[in-house]
């Protein structure tokens, strides 16, 4: 019950971000378009669509953009855990969360989900109509299929998440942190840059993120090389990993809150 | 069985080392001791005030007994659970205000902030529209109109109503409010010590309250802790604190038909410290500094009605808890 009451609260906190602050709104809706626009500029610059398309068997304005939207559901759950103590250090709220009684587990899982629902919003936004310009009514039930699955990985990324968050706070606070680990997850997730041609140290740092194992059934997806039983080990294998990172979350977090009560929260 | 105090201290100590830049690339550390060893009990019903100069050591003792610093040394209490290992019963019971300004989400309305900490505190929502919509009547906050304006064009007093609205929303039997009313107009200080009065009388809630404001500390606190340099350097009733300081009273009697020299010739064998003045209305002034105004009141009406006066008034000057907070703050 609690954990519904915290989860409405996360809703209402993060929808009236989004939609109090019209330019967060705005740039919602085009982040998948700009980065698929400027993935696509770098490429048709230094190489041909022929090529990417016999590499991947994928058209390359279909793969960006399903790249940009998985890129963005996924990360959601990083930028926005890492995110939320910082804001809240900066609104000054800080110190009344650490205070309350609110399990932090359960804090810290419902904080990214608002956003991730609204991973279906940015999807209908962005694949969906590109998916039905190229393919049609088919375009329409892949895309959805793909939403479906982008949201399934974003929630096999909370876990991981908790770990990463607890951990970078207890190292230092700030800002600039999400700006250095964003991109080595878009690059780890696979979604740009196929875990396959990734040297071996990135290749086991990707398999040890849930959901590069949804971006790999999303691909295989598109290739329509994705079998029954690819799909449910892939999927077996992020719900796996997604459980393995749990008690490494919670206990991550409580590291940092240490911390912090060791030195301290600054309210003043 | 004995009642808990609903906040007990014992020798609590903290000490803050901090990193002090000298240039470029050389930097010092400093140790600050915060507290040197505070003990103290509120109990249930009773305001006590925490009173002292910037870096006394105020907020340092807020901050352990609301769990957000854990001590050195020593041991905190609320309501018989400890700050530091029953941190999470301890954040059951406590209400807390920190500041005035900051601490809530500048985007959602003074409404929706509350709703969003009554879910961390765990209400559930028949309870906390409940809780909401009672403190929006007490506090004022819809009079107003600050329960649907965004916390960001909020003013200084709507903040301050909304602040101390959180940290009643779950009715903890122990408030902690780190000067409420810092900065604050008027009728907005009035309105939060009034309440803060009132929970404490009626309620039965003990509330550690600390301001800079002496006025303010003698009108809303039962007891007084002044603290500096990270020790209680004395505690008491305003009352109490006030005849703690060598500071001599004023008796100040004025009279009519008095002659200047008769007075002074009578109150010259009874005080040592005195001045007569008179005014072109015929009335005579008469100030007598002493220790015990007491002692020697009765003595000299006497004296001044032998010779004549007719006492039109009589008043003693105490000395203010301001005399007191410098006397002790040195």
């Amino acid at each position: 019950m609690w954990f519904v009451e915290i989860l409405r609260a996360e809703y209402k906190l993060v929808y009236a971000e989004m939609f109090r602050r019209k330019s967060m709104l705005v740039m919602m809706f085009l982040y998948p378009y700009v980065l698929t626009g400027f993935t696509l500029f770098i490429g048709y610059s230094f190489g041909s669509k022929q090529v990417f398309v016999e590499r991947t068997g994928v058209a390359p304005e279909i793969f960006m953009i399903t790249a940009s939207f998985i890129i963005l559901s996924m990360l959601a759950s990083i930028d926005d855990m890492i995110w939320k103590p910082l804001m809240d250090l900066w609104h000054g709220t800080l110190p009344y969360i650490i205070a309350s009684p609110v399990s932090r587990v359960m804090l810290y899982a419902a904080i990214p989900i608002p956003r991730l629902t609204a991973v279906i919003i940015i999807g209908s936004t962005s694949i969906i109509p590109v998916y039905a310009l190229y393919y049609g009514l088919n375009g329409l039930l892949t895309s959805l299929i793909i939403i479906g699955l982008a949201s399934l990985g974003a929630v096999f990324m909370i876990t991981p998440a908790m770990v990463i968050t607890g951990l970078v706070n207890t190292v230092g606070e700030s800002w600039r942190v999400i700006n250095v680990i964003r991109p080595v997850f878009m690059i780890l997730l696979g979604a740009y840059y196929p875990r396959i041609l990734m040297p071996i140290a990135g290749l086991i740092a990707s398999y040890a993120l849930p959901p590069s194992h949804i971006v790999e059934l999303i691909q295989a997806f598109l290739r329509n090389a994705a079998s029954t039983l690819n799909t449910l080990s892939l999927i077996g294998i992020a719900t796996a990993l997604f459980v393995i990172y749990a008690p490494g979350g919670s206990r991550s977090i409580l590291l940092w809150e240490r911390k912090k009560v060791k030195e301290g929260v600054k309210y003043d | 069985m004995e009642v808990p105090s609903a906040i007990t201290t014992r020798n609590l100590r903290k000490v803050y080392r901090v990193k002090k830049r000298l240039s470029l690339i050389k930097s010092r550390e400093e140790v600050v001791e915060a507290l040197k060893g505070i003990s103290f009990e509120v109990r249930y019903g009773e305001i006590v005030g925490l009173l002292g100069p910037n870096g006394a050591g105020k907020t340092t003792t807020i901050k352990i007994i609301s769990t957000l610093l854990i001590p050195d040394a020593g041991e905190a209490y609320v309501d018989g659970y400890d700050v530091v290992r029953q941190a999470n019963e301890v954040r059951k019971r406590i209400g807390l205000m920190l500041t005035v300004e900051k601490g809530f989400y500048g985007k959602l309305t003074g409404k929706e902030n509350l709703e969003y900490f009554a879910a961390l505190y765990g209400l559930s929502r028949s309870e906390a529209e409940r809780r909401i919509n009672h403190l929006i009547k007490v506090l004022e906050l819809d009079k107003l109109g600050a329960v649907d304006k965004l916390f960001e064009e909020y003013s200084l007093g709507m903040k301050a109503r909304l602040s101390i609205a959180r940290a009643l929303l779950k009715n903890s039997p122990v408030l902690l409010l780190d000067e409420p009313t810092l900065g604050l107009d008027p009728p907005s200080a009035r309105k939060i010590r009034e309440l803060v009065k009132s929970l404490a009388r009626e309620e039965g809630k003990a509330v550690l309250y600390t301001t800079h404001n002496m006025f303010e500390a003698e009108l809303v606190c039962d007891k007084i802790l002044l603290i500096n340099k990270g020790l209680i350097v004395a505690e008491g009733t305003p009352d109490e604190l006030k005849s703690k300081i060598p500071k001599l009273r004023v008796i100040t009697i004025t009279v009519r038909n008095g002659e200047r020299v008769k007075i002074e010739e009578a109150l010259a064998p009874l005080v040592t410290t005195y001045t007569v003045t008179s005014n072109e209305f015929g009335e005579t002034t008469v100030k007598v500094s002493t220790k015990s105004p007491e002692e020697i009141l009765g003595e000299v009406i006497r004296a001044l009605v032998a010779c004549g006066c007719d006492i039109s008034s009589v008043r003693i000057e105490e000395p203010t808890l301001e005399d007191v907070f410098i006397y002790f703050s040195q």
